[in-house]
């Protein structure tokens, strides 16, 4: 490319009901959508706000709607996704909107709370640590969706959150689904109950939406599948 | 001005490794307690436990002991640390490993026989790393979080701490004056005891790799405070930090250690290897000694188009390349670049800083009331930090602080009323560049970081030094003139970043004062003009304080309290000595 080419860009600025304003920034050969919008703040208007936090897809602070799609914007190179020079950022969806391209992610937080996405502990500090067969079917399953980093982009992405906004959403259901295969969790029940309720797994539609968007190519619709399966079965043995 | 008060019990200011053990630890001591977690990001997201790539260094087999995980911390340290503070760090870390495992649920690796994996990692003489694959950070940070998350644990989200502050006419802290980053208004929070938790990160250089949060806020604050950092001069560069211009943040981001004990080459900018010419053990050198070669080989001019060098991967087979670093293949990827049959330009990047607030083995410091935890505190790692212990030292003290604070809390009783004028003048301190005339404040940052790389970086000379020490200087005068465009404060990045600048202009000067101080070259250290390693024996560290707006600095002995220098706690096999007669 040549070093005259500009990238035309719409950034959404304000609140819920705020407006489209277009900037246009030099493209680079080497330019992320985080480094579009740093350009936007620091030369073309200081008060644009975003957030970003690792710049290298560890901390999942940055995830925003790029050209409709949710994405890390710190991992997504422009030339993937500009279309003619064009480009559309917008904060991530179901999430209020603080200002410009800030979502308050307090309620995707409050749901892996609700979802009791935490360990319940069968041994203390002084224990030595168990041994798990790490070629386990459930140590497997748990494996395959312990790397998530909360970046809300499979939440962004599902239109049943979209619809109902209690609906613990896939990344809470993900981890749950990691508890449950937890051989070291004193409480495995206890997740499966936190989900099996109207806003939990069973409000799954299937989209998919959160396994086609996920960076990190985990796959929340299986997991929740798994938990599908789990609830009911538990709740035939009256064990729910 | 409009300053909100808050009341809590414990403040902890910063959310990683350190903050967040403590939040959990003091939660459990006393569960009345009222803890709240202030953060300049968002709670377990921002800060640099999470991107802990290698492990947590920890002496659990049996052929292993917390004497030889002592012993290579120290040696590693070049016998500058605090020794209570490392044997601390080493034997706490054993049940500080199993809470991570048992209590938060962490997943760590397992050998085929159910047994946990320990992984060789540079400088140690034994494998006792302890890992979740290369994203050992992710998974000890999101299982610190939910728990925090789950318990009544008070957050002050995206609100960032730019002073500490004392009881009116009372040496005891009062609490910290935080800005809430969203609204953009001041809110004072009182507490009975403040825990410093916000992590080091020394962006101040050129290429650096931590979160672009972090901003030395901490140790700025400690400075202003009246406290002592030690060690300053010790700031650990990662030999390879991925090189790709100066517009994207991607610039000096980690490329991890293992691709080059994998049997990755550094090639100069003519496409040959070099290392061989610095160190017998070629790419595969310890970090300082890699560092320094890309150095040299970057000021004789055997560069890459963006001033750098390759690290080449592609003759391992780039298939085994992708399957043994997929994270880094993916990330090269994403950013345009490909590790597994191309080149990639790399560059020395500034990575930690071993120095800090002094502190004990308590985490109490100089002023009562206030206590420090993690890469803001300094003397646990001396002269250079291993791979592996950094988040063993984060999570260890953090932990000890929120087992010793609910009890200091008891005896000391309420928190005393601040002092106001502190408070006025941290208060006008921050707003000042909105009545100035708007200048661009980057180029400043800029400038900056050019300077520390060029002058304070990997290899130092007092000339060079004493040069930066002047143009900091001037460059703290400079931004007292510019300006901020009068626009909202609420969720101003620009504002934040100009706030940042000030952090680290003033960090940079206590780097750049222990630099000059310490006249010989060790650990992370090196000077050009003092090019060997004095006398262990009569080793001293550097202490720092900013004193009627001057820094002093002054060399203290070093207290060899458990081993002294040619003596050791292991036989040559690595047992330990009190054990070798069994």
């Amino acid at each position: 490319m040549s070093e005259n080419d500009t990238l035309s860009v719409d950034i959404w600025r304000g609140g819920e009901d705020g407006s489209f304003q277009t900037f246009h920034v030099p493209q680079r050969d080497h330019q992320t959508i985080l480094d579009v919008v740093t350009y936007v703040q620091k030369k073309l208007d200081p008060a644009l706000a975003y957030r970003f936090a690792c710049r290298v897809g560890m901390c999942g602070s940055c995830a925003m709607t790029v050209n409709g799609e949710p994405r890390w914007t710190c991992r997504t190179h422009v030339s993937r996704v500009a279309r003619d020079g064009k480009l559309t950022i917008a904060p991530l969806r179901n999430m209020p909107v603080i200002r410009d391209l800030v979502t308050d992610m307090t309620p995707f937080f409050e749901k892996w709370r609700r979802a009791t996405g935490s360990f319940v502990p069968s041994a203390t500090r002084h224990d030595p640590m168990a041994s798990v067969d790490p070629a386990s079917a459930e140590r497997t399953a748990a494996d395959e969706g312990i790397e998530c980093i909360n970046c809300g982009i499979c939440y962004a992405a599902c239109d049943v959150v979209a619809w109902n906004l209690d609906y613990l959403g896939p990344a809470a259901l993900n981890r749950a689904w990691t508890l449950v295969n937890d051989e070291r969790d004193a409480d495995r029940t206890g997740h499966l109950r936190a989900v099996a309720g109207d806003a939990g797994c069973h409000a799954c539609h299937t989209h998919q939406s959160c396994s086609t968007y996920c960076p990190k190519a985990l796959n929340p619709t299986a997991a929740i599948a798994g938990l599908k399966r789990r609830t009911v079965e538990a709740a035939l043995k009256g064990g729910l | 001005m409009q300053v909100e008060r808050h009341e809590t019990d414990l403040l902890i200011l910063g959310s990683g490794g350190a903050g967040l053990f403590a939040g959990l630890h003091a939660h459990a001591a006393n569960p009345d307690l009222d803890i709240t977690v202030a953060v300049k990001g968002l709670l377990g997201k921002c800060g640099c436990t999470r991107m802990v790539q290698g492990g947590y260094n920890v002496a659990l087999a049996p052929e292993d002991s917390v004497e030889r995980h002592f012993m290579d911390t120290i040696e590693g340290g070049k016998w500058l640390n605090n020794q209570e503070l490392a044997w601390t760090l080493v034997t706490v870390a054993v049940e500080r490993i199993q809470e991570l495992e048992n209590e938060l649920g962490c997943f760590f690796d397992r050998n085929p026989d159910g047994t946990i994996h320990q992984k060789a990692f540079a400088g140690q003489s034994f494998d006792r790393t302890v890992h979740k694959g290369d994203l050992t950070g992710i998974e000890i940070i999101s299982r610190l979080m939910e728990q925090v998350w789950a318990r009544r644990i008070n957050r002050l989200e995206e609100h960032r701490a730019v002073e500490l502050v004392r009881g009116r006419g009372e040496d005891r802290i009062s609490g910290a004056l935080l800005v809430d980053m969203r609204t953009g208004e001041f809110r004072f929070v009182r507490a009975k005891a403040v825990l410093l938790a916000t992590g080091g990160g020394p962006t101040m250089y050129r290429y650096h790799t931590p979160s672009g949060d972090k901003t030395c806020d901490g140790m700025a604050m400690a400075l202003r405070l009246g406290l002592r950092l030690r060690d300053m001069e010790m700031v650990q560069f990662h030999p390879t930090g991925l090189l790709a211009g100066v517009d994207t943040r991607m610039t000096g981001t980690v490329l991890e250690e293992g691709l080059r004990g994998a049997g990755g080459y550094l090639l100069g900018g003519d496409g040959e290897r070099f290392m061989g010419r610095y160190d017998p053990r070629n790419e595969r050198a310890t970090r300082d000694i890699v560092s320094r070669a890309i150095y040299a080989e970057m000021r004789q001019g055997n560069v890459t188009p963006n001033g750098g060098v390759y690290i080449q991967m592609s003759h391992l087979g780039p298939d085994e390349v992708r399957r043994q670093f997929k994270g880094m293949v993916e990330r090269c990827a994403d950013c345009g670049f490909d590790l597994a049959s191309g080149l990639v330009e790399v560059v020395p990047t500034a990575h930690y800083m071993m120095g800090g607030v002094e502190f004990g083995p308590d985490t109490s410091t100089g002023v009562p009331g206030l206590f420090a935890a993690g890469e803001d505190t300094g003397g646990v790692h001396g002269a250079n930090r291993l791979g592996g212990n950094g988040v063993a030292n984060s999570t260890v003290f953090g932990g000890i602080a929120g087992d010793v604070i609910p009890g200091w809390i008891a005896r000391a009783g309420s928190a005393p009323e601040p002092d106001p004028d502190v408070i006025d003048a941290a208060v006008d301190r921050c707003l000042a560049p909105f009545g100035k005339p708007a200048t661009d404040f980057h180029a400043i940052r800029d400038r900056l970081a050019d300077l520390m790389w060029d002058k304070v970086g990997i290899m130092r000379t007092a000339e060079g030094i004493r040069e930066a020490m002047r143009e900091l200087e001037g460059m703290a005068r400079e931004l007292e003139t510019t300006g901020l465009p009068a626009t909202t404060r609420a969720f101003n990045l620009t504002w934040h970043d100009r706030m940042n600048l000030e952090s680290l202009v003033m960090v940079s000067r206590s780097i750049a004062a222990a630099a000059l101080a310490r006249e010989d070259s060790r650990g992370a250290h090196f000077r050009e003009d003092f090019p060997e390693t004095s006398d262990l024996s009569t080793s001293t560290y550097t202490a720092v304080r900013l004193q009627n707006a001057a820094l002093e600095v002054t060399n203290e002995p070093v207290a060899f309290t458990h081993v002294r220098p040619g003596q050791s706690l292991i036989d040559n096999t690595g047992r330990p000595l009190a054990k070798a007669g069994e």
